[in-house]
């Protein structure tokens, strides 16, 4: 009886109803594009910063970490070639790429600029897909001394595929050396300021300019983002078994741009939330207490014949709840449809800070987020018709029936 | 042996503010209403009737004074905890019906039921019983915006009495309605009240009314005036 009269009050004043359902579906439609937005963005962010960049793990000689190295690849690896067979056995891992990271000075002859480059292996690296190139060819496979470099450090160094550069760097027993590499090819990555410094050469060729057999690091990807921690703690056994005394790192430890991005946008989607929040409860809240008083007689009535305070207080509090209830789902229906007109409109989005591209508008639904726009619906409606709720019982029974 | 009286007033006032004044509405207040009874109070606008009917419907609290309702005092108990007595005991007719205006008529009588847990089956036939006796029989499922005001009181005599209360109070419930109207909705109520010996107490103005009623007390000022008994028209 009490759903059937909380439901039939609901729709009693259809106006006022439509209106506030309006509102709830708004704030829910909100906060699901925005949700599926944020996440979208965060798988994106993610998966693009493991695949292309650091690898689900990475695996240093012990002391890598909190060590100062003296001399470059003090803590390097030494022989990974077992390390990389005992990895690759097992099934949840895709690849294993070894690299070394190293600075110094490029020069064209008539100026020289600082580097940064990542000595890896050719076949691993467009496998990885890090990089666009956009003139030339990838590093190949068996050529030690080709490197790519960043479009703006190409430009500074009025460089074009097929020009030498010479590199110079610090050994590993402290000497300088330097060597001349031909340029293969001008990537970009997205971000300026690592394409104004990027040198990418083959391992072979990093390990020759720093005369060395070493790598700094080996990176290990995975099929599956989500196995990383177990696959992190049976590596862990594996060192362990072979008393390899290694180190390893997630890509979470190292993914310092993804958690700041992550940061920044929960703090705006917690705003978003916060506004949608009060506009519901204000909106519910006003709708019930319009209600209760046109409805001051019916209560009256309903509390003479014997409705106690707290069936009152139910009635009022279930119209909230029904409201929140029916708004969600329309929010949730209309939000999934919305997210899909979206998705299928191929929307460009300008470049993001730091960016150089822009990338498409996509919104990713995700149970988690139905699941919170929802309930954020349901319980700020119910939660706004409280208050008035204890008013419409607490009303003097005489008063409410109309006489003095 | 005289029986206990279903209520007993004694020495009741009650006071209202009015602005910055106080109305009396009612000023030292002694009746016994016997089980049964089918009695109206007349009297003037403001002479305090519905004040009284409100008093003893506990819906309203006096001032001063003792209102003993089927034995137990209720002039001790807040109002919110006489729900249960309001349910079980007593019975309301408005004078503006008050239904409520989303249930059907049916829904509408079986409301008070469903606050007293009647099993369903029960509750049905209840239900039936008295939309039958109120000749309403084929208006079950209409709410009441689709019946007229007549229809709309019946209902509201059906919804009073399907609770099996003790007491019916009824404040002007022919006010709203045309003679005709209100000439049958009292024989309704007549014919209830000597079927069932359910004691009837009319707040009224309307002679008819007054002249149908077994004993009717007159009021003024807030104050009982007389009391003939009317036993003669009754036997």
């Amino acid at each position: 009886m009490l759903t059937k009269l909380a439901l039939r009050n609901v729709f009693r004043n259809r106006r006022r109803s439509a209106i506030t359902l309006l509102v709830i579906v708004f704030g829910a439609v909100g906060l699901i594009l925005f949700g599926g937005y944020k996440a979208i963005t965060f798988h994106g962010l993610r998966e693009s910063t493991i695949r292309n960049r650091l690898g689900h793990l990475q695996i240093y000689k012990a002391g890598f970490e909190r060590a100062e190295a003296k001399k470059p690849l003090e803590y390097g690896l030494e022989d990974v070639a077992q390390l990389r067979r005992a990895i690759q056995s097992d099934k949840r891992v895709r690849m294993t790429t070894a690299q070394i990271t190293l600075m110094g000075l490029v020069s064209n002859g008539d100026k020289s600029e600082t580097f940064m480059a990542t000595g890896v292996e050719p076949k691993e690296d467009k496998a990885m897909n890090a990089q666009r190139l956009v003139a030339g060819t990838d590093l190949p496979v068996n050529e030690p001394d080709a490197v790519i470099i960043g479009r703006g450090l190409a430009a500074s160094m009025h460089a074009k595929p097929g020009d030498y550069l010479t590199l110079m760097s610090t050994t590993t027993s402290g000497s300088l050396n330097a060597i001349d590499v031909r340029v293969a090819g001008i990537f970009m990555s997205g971000v300026k300021e690592y394409d104004d410094r990027a040198i990418k050469m083959p391992l072979a060729g990093a390990q020759q300019l720093l005369q060395t057999a070493k790598v700094e690091r080996l990176l290990v990807m995975l099929n599956d983002t989500d196995d990383t921690a177990a696959v992190r703690a049976s590596l862990a056994a594996l060192f362990a078994k072979n008393h390899w005394a290694l180190e390893m790192k997630e890509w979470s430890q190292l993914a310092t741009f993804y958690h700041q991005v992550v940061l920044l946008y929960n703090g705006i989607f917690g705003f978003i939330g916060m506004v949608v929040f009060a506009i519901v409860i204000f909106s519910v809240a006003n709708t019930i207490v319009m209600s209760i008083f046109e409805r001051t007689r019916e209560i009256g009535t309903m509390m003479a014949i014997g409705t106690t305070r707290a069936s009152v207080m139910r009635l009022f509090l279930a119209e909230g709840l029904l409201i929140g209830i029916i708004g969600g789902v329309a929010g949730l229906l209309f939000g999934a449809g919305i997210s899909n007109l979206i998705n299928r409109a191929h929307i460009m989005l300008p470049p993001p800070p730091g960016y150089t591209q822009g990338y498409p508008l996509r919104v990713m639904l995700q149970p988690a987020i139905l699941v919170t726009a929802f309930l954020i619906a349901v319980i700020t409606s119910t939660l706004s018709s409280i208050l008035p709720a204890l008013k419409a019982s607490r009303l003097k029974i005489v008063d409410a029936l109309g006489h003095i | 042996m005289h029986q206990q009286p279903l209520v007993r007033l004694t020495d009741v006032t009650r006071t209202y503010p009015l602005g910055r004044v106080n109305v009396r509405a009612l000023s030292g207040v002694s009746l016994d209403v016997d089980g049964g009874d089918f009695l109206a109070l007349a009297g003037p606008s403001g002479s305090g009737k519905t004040t009284l009917l409100n008093l003893i419907g506990c819906i309203d609290k006096p001032d001063s004074g003792r209102i003993l309702i089927d034995g137990v005092d209720v002039t001790a108990v807040p109002l919110h905890r006489l729900a249960s007595t309001r349910l079980h005991t007593l019975g309301f007719i408005f004078q503006t019906f008050n239904l409520i205006p989303v249930l059907t008529a049916y829904e509408n009588v079986e409301y008070p039921l469903l606050l007293q847990h009647v099993p369903a089956a029960k509750r049905r036939e209840r239900v039936r019983y008295w939309l039958e006796c109120v000749g309403l029989g084929d208006q079950a499922l209409q709410r009441p915006d689709q019946l007229s005001g007549g229809q709309r009181q019946r209902v509201a005599i059906a919804r009073a009495m399907a609770g099996e209360p003790k007491l019916v109070l009824a404040d002007e419930p022919t006010a709203n309605l045309d003679s005709v109207t209100a000439a049958k909705i009292l024989d309704l109520v007549e014919e209830i009240n000597a079927r069932t010996r359910c004691t009837f107490i009319f707040a009224t103005h309307d002679p008819a009314l007054m002249a149908r009623a077994r004993r009717c007390v007159r009021m003024h000022d807030g104050a009982l005036v007389t009391e003939p008994h009317l036993e003669a028209r009754a036997s």
